[in-house]
């Protein structure tokens, strides 16, 4: 077995509509270590729940298809696995949490019941051991008067409670691999912190590696080892956790950045934010995707750069033609920056004087 | 007194609140899910008058003939030509037919006829209806095709004309062989429905989220979508169990069915219209109870119906 848990590589998953073909994943490669947190960051639409579907491949094909890559798990490429065998891999190896616990526990099922179909399907474990178990677990993902609990029904329990449980339904076999798919966007900030933490704790617990998947960069920066940011199905820039936070070399990365709101900040400062949609997927431009929004763009942006790592710096990877640390190149965007909002005020200034 | 002393006493002086323990006391009274149904089922009125009235005409015609002593509906009394069509009397509480059956025994005696078919027709159709319905809605594509072209080709025949065709040439006038001719006319309203509800949630989240964890095709089907579906589907059974009943009678009464002297409440009803002014009890005790009993039923599958609402909140 080699260095690392799951490696995918070059994964292209595509979804055929009438119109064309979507390119919602379109040459992703990361790879994850045994054990280790990563953060798999982007807004909405940029490809991340699609890249963890595809690693579960449970994107319904038709309309989905891989078009191409590798997705090694443990030296296996999953893409190349039967369904039966597939099967056993998820829910056994690989683990899942989406984003709304409130839809994704089976309401008539006791939440009891539905810790214990895992362990019977993959541990082959008799009721009886199976709900007991599944007691201990709850216990363990801190929910109280757990042997009271395994008969509730999902409609009994609060949100918080519900992520809670899926958390456990995701733990229960012990997988290597677990995926968080935006597990705290449905619930309150103070259950949000609880959450976050106890995943960590139990990954740590169980030495399970996790892909957390968000668009939270504030849930990001104390749980995970390494960031990768994708953008419309493309990775852009990959590092570790606090050198990414101190040091972003992607123009879109310190858009991210620089658009989280500070306390710190008078009340009256307007927020930042970066300009302009995501391309469309269906005809996304031939170059870097981020380029009709990057203040940085020079023309050699119109071709695709590759993904390669900083000079001196292997573990941190960009895929970015300019170097946004030299001077030069802030002065040329913070030009460009100036040009655009003159342009702005004058359409502005404009429309005023027409009304 | 400077200020240090004063921090000392006062915390020294505080009493120690150990936290509260907090068990929560409200999980031993939860309720189970299905003593939430039943009491939500116990709050529709007309529902509950439904139910009693059909557990009445249970009791009636199963265990009626042996506590009333009416057990004998294909006695014939016609050596007493006063005991024919006779009006209710003491020793026959609702009078007698033509040949001077009691007619008390034998609305008791065509009840558990009606009602054994209505009852075993339903679970045939509905056995059928769901197996086809659940792999045509999970499965889809051309397989969903096929079935539901199947479904369509025995819903587009006149269900009246293709009963009485069939009952022709197949019934050999036996309960079973008038439950199976049923069944196989109603089973396509069932799968349909089974199917629509598959091809809802089978989207649902869980149902993916089930997937995750490795759950086979079966599983899916029938411990997560089935489950969830059993609202409509339980409903649909109530109604159907009213249906095939009058189906049962219709047929009897046209002479397919039930043959005399076996009893049922259609041919009943059929061999009293022709001394309808003379004993119009001979027609009017069947009809009723036919007509009691379909309406019950219908009541039951309306109560359930809300009670089996899948918004299941503990109220």
């Amino acid at each position: 077995m080699g260095e690392y848990l799951l490696e995918v590589q070059d994964l292209k998953t595509y979804f055929k509509t009438k119109a064309g073909f979507v390119r919602a994943v379109d040459g992703v490669s990361f790879a994850v270590k045994p054990g280790e947190k990563i953060a798999l960051v982007g807004e909405s639409g940029c490809g991340k729940s699609v890249t963890a579907l595809s690693i579960m491949k449970l994107i319904d094909q038709p309309p989905g298809e891989f078009a191409g890559g590798t997705i090694l798990f443990e030296d296996q490429d999953l893409l190349d696995l039967q369904e039966s065998a597939m099967r056993k891999i998820r829910g056994g190896q690989i683990g899942i949490i989406f984003q709304d616990p409130m839809t994704c526990l089976n309401p008539t099922m006791p939440i009891g019941k539905q810790i214990a179909e895992g362990l019977k399907i993959h541990l082959k474990m008799s009721n009886s051991e199976a709900l007991q178990r599944a007691v201990s677990l709850l216990e363990q993902v801190g929910i109280p008067a757990a042997s009271e609990r395994v008969n509730s029904y999902p409609h009994q329990l609060s949100g918080g409670m519900r992520q809670r449980v899926m958390i456990a339904i995701a733990l229960a076999c012990n997988p290597k691999l677990l995926i968080a798919d935006e597990p705290t966007t449905a619930l309150d900030v103070t259950v949000q912190a609880q959450i976050l933490e106890l995943l960590s704790a139990v990954c740590q617990e169980f030495g399970t590696a996790l892909i957390l998947i968000t668009h939270d960069l504030g849930v990001v920066a104390g749980m995970t080892d390494r960031v990768v940011v994708m953008y419309a199905g493309k990775i852009v820039e990959e590092a570790p956790t606090e050198e990414l936070f101190a040091h972003p070399r992607h123009p879109y990365t310190l858009g991210l950045l620089a658009s989280v709101p500070r306390l710190d900040e008078g009340r009256q400062t307007e927020l930042r934010t970066i300009e302009g949609a995501p391309p469309d997927m269906l005809q996304p431009p031939p170059g870097c995707p981020f380029m009709p929004r990057c203040f940085f763009a020079r023309s050699i942006c119109r071709t695709m750069p590759p993904l390669d790592p900083l000079p001196g710096n292997s573990t941190h990877r960009k895929a970015c033609w300019p170097d946004i640390t030299d001077p030069n190149e802030q002065a040329y965007a913070e030009r460009r920056q100036q040009a655009r909002v003159e342009a702005q005020k004058a359409a502005i200034r404009e429309v005023t004087n027409i009304l | 007194m400077d200020i240090f002393d004063q921090v000392n006493t006062t915390t020294t002086q505080d009493e120690f609140e150990p936290m509260l323990e907090l068990t929560p006391a409200l999980v031993q009274k939860r309720r189970s899910q299905a003593r939430i149904i039943f009491d939500r089922f116990m709050r529709n009125r007309t529902a509950v008058v439904g139910a009693a009235i059909l557990i009445f005409m249970f009791l009636f015609c199963f265990l009626g003939p042996y506590v009333t002593g009416h057990n004998n509906p294909n006695a014939i009394n016609v050596s007493n030509v006063s005991q024919t069509l006779a009006g209710p009397s003491l020793s026959f509480p609702l009078g007698t037919d033509d040949v001077g059956r009691d007619e008390l025994a034998r609305a008791m005696a065509g009840g558990q006829v009606s009602l054994l078919i209505g009852l075993t027709s339903m679970l045939v159709a509905i056995i059928v209806g769901v197996g086809i319905g659940s792999i045509a809605g999970f499965y889809g594509g051309i397989i969903d095709n096929l079935l539901m072209r199947l479904t369509d080709v025995v819903l587009a025949v006149p269900l009246y004309l293709l009963l009485f065709v069939l009952s022709a040439s197949f019934i050999d006038h036996t309960p079973r062989s008038v439950i199976l001719l049923i069944a196989v006319l109603v089973w396509p309203a069932a799968s349909r429905l089974v199917r629509g509800e598959f091809l809802a949630i089978k989207e649902r989240e869980y149902v993916l989220a089930a997937r995750t964890i490795g759950a086979k095709d079966f599983r899916l089907m029938f411990r997560h979508i089935l489950p969830n579906a059993a609202g409509p589907i339980i409903v649909n059974a109530t109604i159907l169990v009213g249906n095939n009943i009058i189906l049962e009678s219709v047929l009897s009464y046209f002479g397919f069915g039930i043959q005399p002297p076996f009893a049922s409440w259609g041919n009943m009803i059929s061999d009293g219209q022709g001394y309808f002014s003379v004993n119009p009890w001979l027609v009017f005790v069947p009809g009723l109870l036919i007509f009691l009993t379909v309406l019950s039923f219908n009541l039951v599958g309306d109560g359930l119906r809300d009670a089996l609402d899948p918004r299941m909140t503990e109220r």
